[in-house]
C-alpha cells in the first residue's frame, strides 16, 4: 500500500532570507505509520508535487496556518481522483472544523500508537471523519526515533551547507502565553520524552546540528540537568527556545552543545539586558524574537525597544506582528473586541496585520515592522550575522573533531533549485 | 457546595462542559435569579485550570447548554464572560467584563457578540 504524505507550501515573507528546514510533523508522524506501508513524502517548499493517481491514501500534514488553504487545495485534486484524503498537524488541529470539509478524515492530537488502527479503518473502507485524541495525550515512551528517512535530505542544503534537523525532547508546556496556541494543542502540563529514548534517536541522527524545537526547555529544572548532561558525550551542536536562568543549568546546557537560542525579548528592562548577557557569558548566542503590536506597545515603545535590541548585543533578531492564531487568548480577545479584519488564513503569517491595533493603525503597525528589520540589519546584513554565528559553530565543531563540511557537490543549489 | 481559595464574588462553582471535539472543558459559575425574573451568569475562564476549549470560543454552544439546564428562556438570559485578573507583569491578564449577547435560531444561541462591561456594571447585573 502506498500512501503519499505532503507538507504543502507556504509563501515566504517577503524580503527575508529563505532557510528550508526539513519539517518535524510528517517524521514523528511516519514513525507511527505500520511498516507494511510505503511512504512516499513529497515536501511542496523544496519540490514540485505531482499529483497523479499512484498512491492509495493521501496524508496532508499542515504546521503552518499559512499552509491550511493550500493543503485544503490539494485535497481537492486527489479528492476529484477519488482518492481519500486525511489530514493531520498542528494546524489541522486549529482549523479542525474548516479542514473537516475538505477531508475525508481529520485526525487530532497526537498519534502514537494510533496510527494503526487509522490505516486498518482505511484498509476496511472504514475511514473515521475524525480521530480526535486531543485531550488523550499517549505514553511519552512511544514517541519516536522520528522517520527522517522519508525525507529527501539534500534537498534541505543551502549552497552545500546542511540546514539543521528538527527535534524534540518534550511536549507540552505550563504556561500559557498571550500569542501561543499550545496549551490546546499539547495540554497544559509538560511532558517529557523518557531521556533514554532521546539520547537514542539523537544518537541515531547522522546531522550534528540540531533545532531542538520543544516550546521552551525552561519548564523543569531537573528534567533539564537530566537532559543536558545526556547530551554532552554525544556532542551535538543545537538551537532552541529558552533554558532557565539557572548558573548551573546554562553551564550545563553550553557543555551539552547549547549554540544559540531564541529568547522571547518583550520589554527593554535589566531583567532582558542581563538574560541575554547570562547566555553570552555561557558562550551560547541569541536570537530575540520579538512580537509587535500588542495592546501595551505605542510607536514610541517599538521604536525604543528596537534600539534596546541593538543595545544589548542580540546575536540575530526575528521580528512578527501578532497574528491571533485560534485558540490563543490573543484571538479570543480581539475577537470580542470586533478587531480582526482579515481571516484569510494565508495573511496569518505574523508578518501581515490582520487586526487593528490599539496603538496605531494597521498600516503604521506594518510599517514599524519593517522599520524594524531595516534598523536592526542596517549596519550588518541577516546573512551576515548568520554567517557569524555558522563560523562560531564550525570553530566549535573543528575543536571537538566533528566538523562535517560543506558537500561540494550541492555548492551550486540551493535547496534543491540552481542558483550560481 | 465545593469550596475554594480561587472562588469570589464573580465565580462559586466550577462547570464542566464538553468543549470543541467534545473535550473536558471547565470553567467558573455563578448563577443569580435576579428579582426581575432574569437569570444572570456569569462563567469564568479559569486558562490552566480549564484543560480543554476557552470560553469564548465556546461561549454559543456553552451559553445554550446553561440556558437549558436553568431552564431559561433566551429573553430571560443574561451571559457575562469574565476573565480574572491573573496578577501577570502583562496587562493582558487583567481582569475583564463581557456581555455576550446572541441571534436565537431553533432554541440554540449562535453568533455571539461581546460589549465590554466595567466591574460597576457587573456589580449593577448582580443586584438585578
Amino acid at each position: 500500500m502506498k500512501f503519499k504524505l505532503i507538507y504543502p507550501r507556504w509563501e515566504k515573507l517577503e524580503g527575508q532570507t529563505i532557510f528550508n528546514l526539513p519539517p518535524h510533523g510528517p517524521v514523528v508522524m511516519a514513525a507511527d505509520i505500520p511498516e507494511n506501508v510505503e511512504v512516499d513524502f513529497t515536501d511542496e517548499n523544496v519540490e514540485d508535487l505531482v499529483i497523479d493517481d499512484s498512491p492509495d491514501f493521501v496524508g496532508i500534514s499542515m504546521m503552518l496556518t499559512t499552509q491550511v488553504r493550500r493543503g485544503w487545495e490539494i485535497a481537492g485534486q486527489y479528492r476529484k481522483m477519488g482518492k481519500k484524503v486525511i489530514f493531520g498537524g498542528i494546524s489541522t488541529m486549529l482549523h479542525a472544523e474548516e479542514t473537516m470539509t475538505h477531508a475525508d478524515s481529520v485526525f487530532l492530537g497526537e498519534v502514537e500508537g494510533r496510527l494503526g488502527q487509522v490505516f486498518e479503518d482505511f484498509n476496511k473502507n472504514d475511514l473515521k471523519k475524525v480521530y480526535n485524541f486531543l485531550s488523550k495525550p499517549p505514553d511519552m515512551g512511544l514517541i519516536g526515533p522520528a522517520r527522517r528517512d522519508i525525507l529527501k535530505k539534500d534537498l534541505y542544503y543551502h549552497k552545500g551547507f546542511r540546514m539543521v534537523d528538527l527535534f524534540h525532547a518534550s511536549r507540552g508546556c505550563i504556561y500559557d502565553c498571550y500569542p501561543c496556541a499550545v496549551r490546546y494543542l499539547g495540554g497544559r502540563g509538560f511532558r517529557p520524552r523518557p531521556i533514554d529514548r532521546v539520547v537514542e534517536e539523537l544518537s541515531q541522527m547522522d546531522n550534528n546540528r540540531l533545532f531542538i524545537v520543544d516550546n521552551s526547555l525552561a519548564l523543569d529544572t531537573n528534567w533539564e540537568k537530566e537532559l543536558f548532561r545526556a547530551m554532552i558525550p554525544l556532542k551535538k551542536k543545537w538551537v532552541s527556545h529558552t533554558i532557565e536562568d539557572k548558573d548551573e543549568v546554562l553551564d550545563l546546557a553550553a557543555q551539552a552543545g547549547a549554540w544559540y537560542v531564541y529568547q522571547a525579548v518583550f520589554d527593554t528592562s535589566d531583567y532582558i539586558r542581563n538574560r541575554i548577557k547570562q547566555y553570552h557569558d555561557y558562550g551560547i548566542a541569541v536570537e530575540g524574537t520579538i512580537l509587535l503590536g500588542l495592546d501595551n506597545q505605542t510607536e514610541d515603545d517599538i521604536k525604543r525597544l528596537i534600539d534596546f535590541l541593538l543595545e544589548i548585543g542580540l546575536d540575530l533578531a526575528e521580528f512578527t506582528v501578532l497574528a491571533p492564531f485560534p485558540h490563543t487568548k490573543a484571538y479570543s480577545d480581539l475577537l470580542k473586541q470586533g478587531r480582526i479584519f482579515d481571516t484569510d488564513w494565508n495573511n496569518y503569517n505574523a508578518g501581515k496585520v490582520v487586526y487593528h491595533p490599539k496603538h496605531m493603525s494597521a498600516e503604521r503597525l506594518a510599517e514599524l515592522y519593517q522599520y524594524a528589520w531595516d534598523t536592526f540589519y542596517k549596519d550588518e546584513p541577516q546573512t551576515m550575522k548568520m554567517f557569524n554565528l555558522i563560523n562560531r559553530v564550525v570553530a566549535r565543531e573543528i575543536a571537538d573533531d566533528t566538523y562535517a563540511p560543506r558537500r561540494r557537490d550541492l555548492a551550486n543549489l540551493s535547496f534543491g533549485k540552481e542558483v550560481r | 457546595m465545593e469550596t475554594n481559595p480561587d472562588f469570589n464574588k464573580y465565580m462559586d462553582r466550577w462547570y464542566d462542559y464538553p468543549g470543541q471535539w467534545d473535550s473536558p472543558s471547565r470553567c467558573g459559575l455563578k448563577v443569580i435569579k435576579r428579582k426581575d425574573g432574569k437569570t444572570l451568569v456569569i462563567a469564568t475562564e479559569i486558562y490552566r485550570q480549564n484543560p480543554g476549549t476557552p470560553v469564548t470560543e465556546w461561549c454559543a454552544p456553552l451559553a445554550t447548554l446553561l440556558m437549558h439546564e436553568l431552564n431559561c428562556s433566551p429573553e430571560n438570559f443574561l451571559f457575562v464572560e469574565h476573565t480574572p485578573d491573573l496578577r501577570s507583569k502583562l496587562d493582558f491578564y487583567g481582569e475583564t467584563f463581557d456581555l455576550v449577547t446572541f441571534e436565537v435560531r431553533d432554541n440554540q444561541l449562535v453568533n455571539p457578540s461581546w460589549s465590554r462591561l466595567t466591574t460597576e456594571q457587573v456589580d449593577g447585573m448582580m443586584e438585578g
